[in-house]
């Protein structure tokens, strides 16, 4: 079992680098399963980072994407600045954005936490919505023409489905090579008894700050994946459905688990694409999906293994006791 | 002069729906630590139920009574089925009632479509009341809808300190099994809240549809003004959702009148401001 699960990692690579030449119908499934599933992912990714080093469930990331995407379309769409400034820019924006929320926001805990991002987010749709002659109002920015490097079309459906695919990979290896240094270890040590890591001498505060920054940077990248991939911005992709949809992915996929974050972006994908073809409403249809997982499985798909080993061990347990 | 008195007018009885909509939100939160992220969607239902009834029996104070009634009773339904037994575990139960505002969003969109509704005033409150100092009139029904709010923040203070079942409940807030160990059916308690709290933006839903228009995207709305509500305020507390609705009325319609490109903005940083300085809310209890 060891040693087939270390094999895991290079076979979903493997898999990931041939899907455009594997699936049925490239156009549509390289497009809205594949590089879809690395967007959505990459922005799971940065809250589940957060649920599964601190704790701490962030309702906030659109906040972050979205001001990254803003940033770039205005400067670059509307004011003709090149992309080379301006996608460092609107990443260090964003990134900076949750510097400062990460800064008030991490002075709570649980559900205020969840309540707080979650109006934070909210805040960037009201925002970007009234403050019309910046953001463009209800339209938003739209025909954000994505830049060509060295002559090569990055918005061709191959090549930009290789380019998430790289940054995903560094990224995802990034966030479990975080996990195995100092910092991480002290982060679950935050997670796990925030008195006993204080004692130990740990700034709780300013390493929490530190890995909520990090999430919004991975947010923030994301953003860039995002405002290419529809090539437009508007509050409504900042808007509360959005967030909803993106917490989906999140808690089906398994919170605990960084990996959960592609897992729930893959299966939300392909649930969609299905199921659009028999209901409008299928919105609804995924919002039932997902109380049922939080009803049923609270640690996702990726949790369920350990759920049913627990669930096992438990009942045991119990018969053990009870004879 | 007039302008701004006008505009500080529009923002006070503003705060007068964020009131009622947010009390609710925090009458629950403040005994069960339970938070419901589809209160805006609730808000949202209640506007378009309460138009609906009022269509047929052509009466503003039924309808809104019905819409109270039907709200209380819907949101204590949603309570049991889906929330109770996972109620101590706050934060599943805020990521129920988000998946549960999905579902609404989308039941409301399929029912009422995406047009823009908006309850028209009821007969004895149409017109204007002549205020001093001001050149126009101002629509009566707003100054009464800030009586209801008024009204009800009073009697939601006198039922939380002057009777025996708001004794129960603040002893609840600080210790829930204790109270229940003194022989106190705490999941009855529990339940008469949530009925109450669903029955206030049941009411919330009448009135504020009454003033404000509403339609697509109203639930989002409501949900992150009674977050900011709340959040500024501080959670739990009655006092802090009026100094709350009062703040976020205030400086929306302020800002909308004379900075409208901030307007979007300016209650967000002040809550961020609030935050930085008071984490639990002004009149928040300590984290």
């Amino acid at each position: 079992m060891k040693i087939s699960r270390r094999w895991i990692p290079a076979i979903v690579i493997v898999l990931a680098i041939a899907f455009p030449y594997i699936v049925p119908n490239p156009t549509f499934w390289v497009v809205n399963g594949g590089t879809r599933t690395l967007w959505i992912g990459l922005l799971a990714l940065s809250m589940a980072f957060l649920n599964r080093n601190l704790g701490l469930m962030s309702l906030g990331q659109l906040f972050f994407s979205g001001m990254t995407s803003y940033t770039i379309a205005i400067m670059s769409a509307k004011h003709g600045v090149s992309f080379g400034l301006s996608i460092p820019l609107g990443i260090i924006i964003g990134t900076l954005a949750g510097l400062i929320i990460g800064w008030v926001a991490l002075k709570t805990e649980g559900v205020y936490f969840l309540m707080l991002t979650l109006a934070v987010a909210l805040g960037l749709y009201s925002l970007s919505l009234a403050a019309e002659t910046i953001t463009g109002g209800h339209t938003g920015i739209n025909s954000v023409a994505p830049p060509k490097i060295f002559g090569v079309d990055i918005a061709a459906q191959n090549t930009f489905y290789y380019i998430c695919l790289a940054i995903n990979i560094v990224v995802f290896a990034t966030c479990v090579w975080l996990q195995r240094t100092n910092f991480g270890l002290a982060l679950n040590g935050i997670r796990d008894n925030a008195a006993r890591t204080t004692s130990l001498g740990y700034s709780n505060s300013s390493l929490r700050l530190a890995a909520f920054t990090f999430s919004s940077f991975i947010a923030s990248i994301g953003g860039v994946i995002g405002l290419f991939y529809y090539q437009a911005i508007s509050p409504d992709s900042v808007g509360l459905v959005r967030s909803i949809d993106l917490l989906i992915v999140v808690v089906v996929g398994g919170a605990s688990y960084l990996a959960g974050s592609y897992v729930g972006a893959a299966v939300i994908a392909v649930f969609e694409s299905i199921i659009q073809d028999y209901t409008t409403y299928y919105v609804a249809a995924e919002g039932v999906l997902f109380i049922v997982i939080l009803l049923l499985a609270p640690q996702g798909l990726m949790g369920i293994g350990d759920q049913l080993r627990a669930y096992r061990a438990n009942k045991a347990l119990k018969e053990s006791s009870g004879a | 002069m007039s302008q701004f008195l006008f505009t500080l007018l529009n923002g006070v009885t503003l705060a007068a729906v964020f009131f009622l909509v947010a009390s609710g939100l925090t009458l629950i939160f403040g005994l069960m630590r339970v938070i419901n992220l589809a209160h805006g969607g609730y808000y949202l239902f209640a506007a378009y139920f309460s138009y609906t009834i009022m269509q047929h029996v052509h009466n503003w104070a039924l309808g809104a009574l019905i819409s109270s009634l039907f709200m209380a009773i819907a949101g204590t339904i949603i309570y049991l089925v889906l929330l109770r037994r996972f109620q101590y575990e706050e934060l599943r139960v805020a990521l129920i009632t988000l998946g549960i505002s999905l579902v609404l969003q989308q039941l409301m969109l399929a029912l009422f479509g995406g047009d823009a509704y908006q309850i028209s005033v009821p007969q004895p409150l149409q017109g204007a009341f002549h205020i001093p100092g001001m050149t126009i009139g101002y629509p009566k029904f707003r100054i009464v809808f800030l009586g209801f709010a008024v009204i009800t923040g009073v009697a939601l203070w006198a039922l939380m300190s002057k009777t025996k079942f708001g004794s129960i409940i603040r002893a609840g807030v600080d210790d829930t099994k204790m109270v229940a160990a003194l022989g106190i059916d705490i999941q009855k308690v529990f339940t008469i809240v949530i009925a109450l709290g669903c029955a206030l933006v049941g009411f919330a839903g009448a009135v504020g549809g009454t003033s404000i228009a509403y339609g697509m995207g109203t639930d989002g709305d409501f949900l992150l003004f009674s977050l900011q509500v709340v959040i500024i305020g501080g959670l739990g507390s009655i006092g802090g959702v009026a100094i709350g609705s009062l703040l976020v009325g205030l400086i929306g319609q302020l800002a909308t009148a004379y900075i409208p490109t901030m307007s979007g903005a300016l209650p967000f940083i002040v809550m961020i401001v609030v935050l930085a300085f008071r984490p639990q809310g002004i009149l928040g209890r300590k984290l």
